[in-house]
């Protein structure tokens, strides 16, 4: 067996992520996106690269498409489980039917993500696999002086107790997931509301949710982490 | 007008034209027959007399016999000229008669007048023979004629009916086919079994325009289904650019104008490109496996879900729901409340009102919006949308297309200011 990641190793040297893409623009993008300081992003751009990387490393997550240029991601998907390694694995598909997604849940992947998506949405679902995959006991999620129990879904600003709306709590895990980024209007929508969300062009709504969510936070004593950037999005910084 | 209708009027009229032409033709040729055998007759009986005139020189006895007279009147020399003539006969009674009756009658007869000389005097002679027997005959064969032209009619009119009815059959049973005729369907149109060369004509024309037209659709659909596809990775690819290029430094407030303009553009494209495929997978029947939901439970996920939305434009939402169980597709069922819920907010306006109700027969989301009623023959249509609709124009082809496929009837009605969504189960 392989030891499993604890949440501290993961804060302190960030994660190892293999991107399995062949789209060279949307390979690019993600690993922009993943890169920074600590973590280590690879990748692959088609069948063989890919499981020569995933035979040999571990990752704490992979990121899967299906269709590969020599061969297909389902069968990489299988290698994985049939060789019992640990590494969470997101598929990323551009079929979105249903069957394919149960296809890829039963094998045993983590999450299923449909093309195209806002790489916001694409971090916010890695995270969530490595906090389920290195949690162990241990579901409190810590960011400065916040601390969000995950099984409890509630939130503490240092022994305060800040009671969140559903929404609310989701978001602020977006952000958290998400940290130091400027998360777009538009992808906040539909992490929070789903594709229903298309009947409102100004999402000016969601304006009144992160008023809230930052009133509460702050009123609680935490420090004000969230920015409005450029009246096109936020961004949940300590810097 | 029916085929077998006209027909049947066509030949019966002229069967009968033809016919009573035909009978009053050979009417006339029987008759005109007979009056010649009596005019013979009338000859050998002129001859007797002229022989029996010459030989002795006197008339000759006049009696009766065979329904033939004979009379001889004094006339000036010359005075007679030698014709037939239509006349009557006199009955006398006469126990062996046919006609027994009292006093003198008369029935039709053929005459010949003509003239003899005996005894230097010049006579006339009428002899006039009874025509009863033929004009009976004629009868007869005109009556028997009529009997077999109506005897006639009949049989062709029922031939008419039962055998053209068998006839049509193949016809009718193709028709049949091509009324239930679907496109969409992996059906073909079955092979009819007849033994007419030109239904069995039809029947293959019909079958490969049926197979061509499939294929065509097919070919449409796949092209739709590989252009959505091959639509997202470049989506995909613009979307994940885009959200790297915000992590970028500091922008303007025209770019920032720009890039959310862009944002917007995109998260249009992307919705189209997965109604368009949600489209094409409805039509394949492509979408999973039934589930028990409870259309109720359902309906309160959603609305909470749109809750924030609801207070943003100030609507106030009523539910009146009863429990629905559902056994059912629940991806589509949750796509069909989600396009129909989203209609009510879009085209609602400010401060408007929304009302659900669901009942064990039917859902109907009603809305308050315009004051007019919408084109119900274009609403279900692709891409038709009201001018100032965000939408893309799909959300009600599919909604339909999810009731069609799931066997609900979506109906849409407008009464007292409120637009009705209804589907019914």
């Amino acid at each position: 067996m392989y030891p499993k990641l604890s949440l501290y190793i993961y804060a302190k040297y960030g994660m190892k992520i293999l991107i399995i893409e062949d789209e060279k623009g949307l390979r690019e993008s993600i690993e922009e996106y993943f890169t920074e300081a600590g973590n280590i992003c690879e990748t692959a751009s088609d069948y063989t690269e890919a499981m020569a990387k995933v035979n040999v490393y571990r990752y704490d997550c992979i990121l899967l498409d299906i269709t590969l240029p020599g061969g297909n991601g389902i069968q990489i998907l299988k290698d994985i489980k049939q060789n019992n390694y640990p590494d969470g694995v997101l598929i990323i598909s551009a079929r979105n039917s249903l069957d394919d997604r149960l296809e890829g849940l039963d094998l045993g992947a983590d999450d299923y993500l449909v093309k195209p998506f806002h790489l916001s949405e694409l971090r916010a679902r890695v995270m969530a696999i490595i906090r389920r995959k290195s949690f162990s006991g241990n579901n409190i999620l810590q960011f400065n002086e916040l601390a969000i129990d995950l099984l409890a879904k509630s939130v503490k600003v240092k022994t305060q107790a800040v009671k969140l709306t559903r929404k609310e709590y989701a978001l602020l895990l977006y952000f958290i997931a998400n940290k130091g980024k400027v998360v777009s209007k538009n992808a906040i929508a539909e992490h929070l509301w789903g594709d229903g969300i298309d009947m409102a062009n100004n999402f000016d709504f969601i304006y009144s949710h992160i008023k809230n969510l930052r009133k509460k936070l702050v009123e609680a004593g935490s420090h004000d982490y969230i920015q409005a950037a450029y009246g096109m999005g936020y961004k949940f910084t300590d810097q | 007008m029916k085929l077998l209708t006209r027909y049947n009027r066509v030949t019966l009229a002229t069967t009968v034209v033809v016919m009573l032409i035909t009978g009053i033709v050979y009417y006339f040729f029987i008759h005109f027959i007979l009056i010649r055998d009596v005019d013979k007759d009338l000859e050998v009986e002129e001859n007797e007399v002229f022989e029996y005139a010459r030989e002795n020189n006197r008339l000759p006895q006049v009696f009766e016999s065979n329904d033939q007279q004979i009379s001889f009147y004094e006339a000036p020399a010359g005075s007679v000229q030698r014709r037939f003539l239509d006349t009557l006969y006199k009955l006398t009674p006469n126990p062996n008669h046919r006609h027994r009756h009292h006093g003198e009658h008369y029935e039709s007869g053929r005459g010949l007048i003509t003239s003899v000389s005996a005894g230097n005097q010049y006579y006339k002679v009428l002899i006039v023979k009874s025509t009863v027997e033929t004009e009976d005959l004629v009868k007869v064969i005109f009556l028997i004629t009529i009997g077999v032209i109506l005897l006639l009619l009949l049989i062709l009119f029922l031939i008419n009916r039962l055998l053209l009815n068998r006839l049509w059959q193949p016809f009718h049973a193709l028709l049949k086919e091509l009324r239930m005729f679907n496109v969409a369907d992996n059906k073909d149109i079955a092979q009819i079994d007849t033994s007419i060369e030109e239904f069995r004509e039809l029947n293959q024309v019909v079958t490969s325009m049926s197979s061509r037209v499939k294929s065509d659709y097919k070919d449409l659909k796949t092209f739709t289904e590989n252009a959505s596809h091959e639509l997202l990775t470049p989506i995909a690819v613009i979307n994940s650019k885009l959200d790297t290029l915000l992590q970028t430094d500091n922008f303007s407030q025209q770019q920032s104008k720009l890039l959310s303009d862009l944002y917007g553009a995109v998260s249009r494209l992307t919705r189209l490109n997965q109604s368009l495929l949600l489209l094409v997978k409805i039509e394949n029947h492509l979408l999973g496996s039934e589930q028990d939901i409870n259309l109720k439970v359902a309906i309160e996920e959603l609305v909470m879900q749109f809750d924030e939305i609801f207070q943003d434009k100030g609507l106030k939402v009523t539910c009146d729901l009863q429990d629905k169980m559902l056994l059912t597709n629940p991806y589509l069922v949750d796509v069909l409340l989600n396009n129909l819920l989203s209609n009510a907010i879009r085209h609602n306006h400010a401060d408007g009102e929304i009302r659900i109700k669901l009942d064990g027969v039917k859902l109907s989301i009603q809305n308050t919006g315009e004051n007019t009623a919408l084109r119900s023959e274009n609403l279900f249509r692709r891409f038709h949308k009201s001018a100032s609709s965000e939408g893309n124009g799909l959300g009600l082809t599919i909604s339909q297309q999810i009731c069609e496929n799931l066997g609900y009837d979506l109906r849409y009605d407008f009464i007292t200011g409120l637009h009705i969504f209804t589907v019914i189960f």
